[in-house]
Parts: C-alpha cells; sequence; structure tokens
C-alpha cells in the first residue's frame, strides 16, 4: 500500500512538474549551467592565475594532500598538479546540483498545495504523513540524482574536449565514486527534506526557500574546505562523511514527520 | 445508532475559541445539517471530526473511530468537500480523481473514477483540466472526489455556497441521492432554507451547540410564522379577544397591526381572521412573516444568555 500510495504520488508530481516550464527548466537545465561555469572558472584560473597559486601557501597545503592521496599526480608539470586539485573539487561542486534542485521544487511543493487547498483534502485521506513526505522528497530527489549522473558525464566530456583527457584517471578516484553515487542521493534527500520541512512549515514558497537555502552554506564550506587543505577527503572521510549525511536524513526525515503536524500545514490562515 | 458522538468537543485558537463543549449525536444514514453565521465554527468542527485537526478539549467517535487516534482508520470511512474545492488546476479531471483514489484500497481505479465522473456528469470533459472547469463543475468534481471511496460518513462544508442557483440545485440533488444510498452526511451551511430542504435534523451552532432539532420542532420553536393583521384602525378589545384564542401563542399590537403566532399558521389563520371580524374588527390585509435566520440566532442567543444568567445566580 505505502508503495503504491508513494508511487501515486510520483506520477502525479512529476506530472505537475514537467508541465510546469519553469521547474521544467530548473531540473534540465541548471544541473549544466553549473557545470559549465565552474569548468570556466577553473580554466580560467588555470590559464592565467596559475602561477600566483602556486606561489601562495594555501594551495600549496592541498597540494601537499593531493600528492598524498593520488601520489602519480607527482608526475606532472605543477600547473597541471593545481588543475587536477582543482577538477577534484567537482565531487563537491556537483552536489550543489541535487541542492539546487531541492530548494527549487521542494519548496513549493507544499506551500503550493497549502495555498490551492488540496493539502486539507489529501489529508483527509488515509495517506499517513512520512508517506506523504517521502513521495514529495523523491519527486525532486530522483531526477536531481540523474541529473548529476548526468553532469559529471557532461564534466568528464568537457575536460576531455578540453585536452585534459589525460589527468581524468587523477579526477576518477574512488572517492569520486562514492561521492557520486552514495553521497548525491544522500544530499539530494537531505535537501529535499528540509525543502519540504521548509515549505510546509513556511506561509509562501520565499520563507520556505529561506529555509532549505541552510544547505548550501555547508556544501560550499566543504568546497572550500577542501581546496584549502584543511582536510582532504580521502576514500574513508568521503564514506563517512556520505554516511553521517545519511544518517541526518533518517533524522530529517523523523523531523519531518514531526513538525510536519497535520493542522500546521492543512490551515492556511490569514 | 450513533455514526457521530462528540463529547465536549473543544477548539480554540491562541485567545479565540472557535468551538466550545459541543456535545451531539448523529444518527446513521442521516442528513444533519450544521447551521451557523460565517465564523461560527463550524469548517473548525468539520476539521476536528475529519480527524484533520485535534481538538483542544473534549472527544469524539466517527463511525466508530476516535478522531484522535485511529485517523487512518477514520480517513478510510470518511469523505470530506472542503470549503474550496482545492483541486489541481493543471491536472485533469480525471487525473484529480485517479489521483485521490490511490490513496484508497481501491481495486479498479479507472472503473470507479469512471462511474463518478458519469454520476457528476463530468464524464464528457474528463480529460480537460480542472482549471478549465467553471465553479458548480469544480464543486461536482470535488464531491466526487469526496465520494468515490464510497464513505460512510460524508462531511460537506458549506457544499452550495457561491454557487449560482442552478448549480446550487445540482448539488443539492447529488446530496439527496447520497442520503438515498444511505450515507450519512453532515453538512455545514449558513443557508436555513437549504437546511430545510435536505436535512433530517439541523443543528443550529454559534461557537456552542445552540439548538439541535428536526426542522420541523425547530421552526415551531424558533422560526415559527407570524401572521400580522393589519387593521383599519386601532381596537384594543381585538387584542384580548385574539390573545383569548386557544390555539393562538403571542399576540402583540403595534399600532393598527397585530402581530399573532399560531400553533399552526395554515390552519389557524381563518379562524383567526373570523374571530377578529365577529368581535368587530375591519380587517384590511392579512399577510404573514417569517423569522430571518439572524432574528433566529439572536433569539437563541438570548435564550442561551438568559440560561447563562441563571446559572450563574
Ligand atoms: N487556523 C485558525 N487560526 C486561528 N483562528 C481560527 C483558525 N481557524 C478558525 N479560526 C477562528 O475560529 C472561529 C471559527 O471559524 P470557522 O470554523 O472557520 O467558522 P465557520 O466555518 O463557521 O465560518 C473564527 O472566529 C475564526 O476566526
Ligand atoms: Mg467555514
Amino acid at each position: 500500500m505505502t508503495l503504491r500510495r508513494i508511487r501515486n504520488i510520483l506520477r502525479k508530481e512529476w506530472g505537475l512538474l514537467f508541465t510546469d516550464p519553469n521547474s521544467a527548466l530548473l531540473v534540465t537545465l541548471l544541473p549544466f549551467a553549473v557545470v559549465g561555469q565552474f569548468i570556466l572558472y577553473f580554466w580560467l584560473a588555470f590559464r592565467f592565475g596559475s602561477e600566483g597559486m602556486l606561489g601562495s601557501s594555501i594551495f600549496q597545503t592541498a597540494l601537499e594532500k593531493l600528492l598524498q592521496t593520488i601520489p602519480e599526480a607527482a608526475a606532472l608539470p605543477a600547473s597541471e598538479q593545481l588543475l587536477v586539485l582543482l577538477l577534484n573539487q567537482f565531487q563537491f561542486i556537483l552536489l550543489l546540483i541535487p541542492v539546487m534542485i531541492g530548494i527549487g521544487i521542494a519548496a513549493f511543493s507544499i506551500v503550493d498545495e497549502k495555498l490551492t487547498g488540496s493539502l486539507e483534502a489529501l489529508l483527509a485521506t488515509p495517506v499517513r504523513t512520512w508517506e506523504l513526505l517521502l513521495g514529495k522528497t523523491l519527486t525532486g530527489a530522483i531526477p536531481a540524482v540523474l541529473m548529476t549522473w548526468i553532469s559529471a558525464g557532461f564534466f568528464l566530456l568537457v575536460i576531455s574536449l578540453l585536452g585534459w583527457g589525460n589527468l581524468s584517471g587523477l579526477v576518477l578516484t574512488p572517492s569520486w565514486f562514492l561521492s557520486l553515487f552514495l553521497l548525491t542521493p544522500a544530499v539530494a534527500i537531505l535537501s529535499f527534506m528540509l525543502g519540504v520541512i521548509g515549505s510546509s512549515r513556511a506561509k509562501d514558497s520565499k520563507g520556505a526557500q529561506n529555509i532549505a537555502l541552510i544547505v548550501v552554506f555547508p556544501i560550499l564550506a566543504l568546497i572550500g574546505i577542501q581546496v584549502t587543505g584543511i582536510i582532504w577527503f580521502t576514500t574513508l572521510r568521503t564514506l563517512v562523511l556520505a554516511l553521517v549525511i545519511i544518517a541526518v536524513d533518517i533524522i530529517a526525515l523523523r523531523a519531518a514527520v514531526h513538525l510536519f503536524r497535520r493542522e500546521s500545514i492543512a490551515i492556511q490562515w490569514r | 445508532m450513533a455514526i457521530i458522538e462528540t463529547s465536549g468537543l473543544s477548539r480554540r485558537f491562541k485567545d479565540v475559541i472557535a468551538v466550545d463543549d459541543l456535545t451531539m449525536a448523529v444518527e446513521s444514514g442521516e442528513v444533519l445539517g450544521f447551521l451557523g453565521p460565517n465564523g461560527a465554527g463550524k469548517t473548525t468542527t468539520i476539521r476536528m471530526l475529519a480527524g484533520i485537526i485535534r481538538p483542544t478539549g473534549g472527544e469524539a467517535v466517527v463511525a466508530g473511530h476516535r478522531i484522535d487516534r485511529d485517523v487512518e482508520k477514520l480517513h478510510e470511512v470518511i469523505g470530506m468537500l472542503t470549503e474550496t474545492p482545492g483541486l489541481y488546476g493543471r491536472l485533469s479531471a480525471r487525473r484529480n480523481l485517479e489521483y485521490f483514489a490511490g490513496f484508497y484500497p481501491i481495486d479498479d481505479v479507472s472503473t470507479r473514477v469512471e462511474k463518478y465522473l458519469k454520476l457528476m456528469g463530468l464524464w464528457e470533459r474528463r480529460d480537460d483540466r480542472a482549471g478549465t472547469f467553471s465553479k458548480g463543475m469544480k464543486q461536482r468534481l470535488a464531491l466526487a472526489r469526496a465520494l468515490m471511496h464510497e464513505p460512510k460518513v460524508l462531511f460537506l462544508d458549506e457544499p452550495t455556497s457561491g454557487l449560482d442557483p442552478e448549480a446550487a440545485s445540482e448539488v443539492r440533488q447529488l446530496i439527496r441521492r447520497m442520503q438515498e444510498e444511505g450515507c450519512t452526511v453532515f453538512l455545514s451551511t449558513h443557508n436555513l432554507a437549504e437546511a430545510e430542504m435536505l436535512c433530517n435534523r439541523i443543528a443550529v451552532i454559534q461557537t456552542r451547540l445552540l439548538a439541535l432539532d428536526t426542522a420541523e420542532s425547530l421552526r415551531r420553536r424558533f422560526f415559527r410564522r407570524k401572521v400580522i393583521v393589519e387593521l383599519q384602525s386601532p381596537d384594543p378589545n381585538i387584542l384580548a379577544v385574539v390573545k383569548g384564542l386557544p390555539f393562538v401563542q403571542e399576540a402583540r399590537k403595534e399600532g393598527s397591526r397585530l402581530s399573532v403566532e399560531l400553533m399552526d399558521s395554515e390552519r389557524n389563520r381563518p379562524e383567526l381572521v373570523r374571530a377578529i371580524v365577529e368581535a368587530g374588527g375591519k380587517v384590511v390585509t392579512v399577510s404573514e412573516e417569517q423569522y430571518t435566520l439572524e432574528q433566529v440566532y439572536l433569539r437563541l442567543m438570548n435564550e442561551e444568555k438568559i440560561s447563562d444568567a441563571q446559572a450563574h445566580s
């Protein structure tokens, strides 16, 4: 029954999602924009800024840690080592995609239904709160994860087009795959859950987005931490991080169910 | 057998008491009118009985389920028409129903949806977006949504408000049909005539339950029609004569007008006129005045105040 209900929610939400040009564009174009933009920055940094960056002590620490994890990179010229360092950030940059799609879609999903009054009718059906929340979360999380994987492919395609194909072996580390296949779904679910929590608490979708925006910062912080060499995410650390986020997912679902008190969302009180 | 039973059911929102100490029972198969002006607590009561919001006091059992405990089981056996239709405007009529049907244990969703779209006269428009429908059609679609899992108890929150007379009468016909099929209907309305037309009994609510009775006895008690007899000239004797008649409940004189409440307005009227004429009164016109709903409320509220005062002295 639960499975049937969740499938039912997915079918309806996707039906609505892809008939709404804004959301459809958000899901399909935004990931490419993110990847394209960061590759552009890195290309600019590599072409014009590598000497300055190599001279700075911040990047020195990061490079040392990179060489410890990927000893093969030692054979490369210094500027290419730097490029490997930058490209390795993509495992986290790609995480911005599920987060942004999550905020864009989930934040609207519940507020919309609250404003039109369909939520009240929905809550008079036997659907359980957590089924509804999980359904809404998966609505966004599934396309977000798929788009992240597609974007990863796009990323690899672009770096080979830029003539950096020889470096891709140094980017496709075990940590990269962990990040893509474990961390990405976990982060996608987390950001959707927060979006849903946000939109069930907020009076309008703007408020909901603000609440959900909170997840973006830790991810930006993650990139900052790694690129400055404070902590280098080895395979083990990435694994631990993913497991921590999965645990947070479970806590978030429970919190969402608790916060999502039926009446606070059912009633649109002016 | 009572299918809805409430006891001391109350709900407050911060400092507003929306529903206070509601104790009542609704019989199975009955259409109960829940009559009250705006802000009387009708929607709040329905939301509580439908397990959408929790009471802050008291309890209720609907179709054998405690409203604050067995919510999921409760939801399988009730249907609810919310104050606003709350449809997905970008989905077709059929998809709207299919989506909701997917939450109930219904085996053959598409057959069920077809049956209810046909019942509501929406089959021809099944693939059109609900957003393009007229108000009346939206309401019928929402009604189909509330009915399609064949609930034992149906809550309707002002089902005809905002509809044009024709659409309203269509909805009323559908409600009658539900009753014929044995469904218990809890119908909130601020329309006295509608409640009289459709309901076996009427509960009058203004935060508290003011009265609960059949339309007929409520009318006898509160909505009693008054006969207005216009005389050519004021005559003090006539009032005394009228007051002495056995079927007169109350009579007052306002100038040359007599306002008389009869036991049975239709049947007693000719006798009243004859008695006045025999006593020498020159009757110009005889007409009838009805209490408006507002007057009924005022009257009920006053009785309430009086009984409160008595209780406190
Ligand atoms: N969610 C809410 N928050 C605060 N006050 C509310 C809420 N819902 C209803 N009320 C108040 O409760 C009272 C009853 O409202 P309601 O049940 O909607 O009445 P009705 O449906 O009879 O018009 C009103 O005074 C209203 O202002
Ligand atoms: Mg109301």
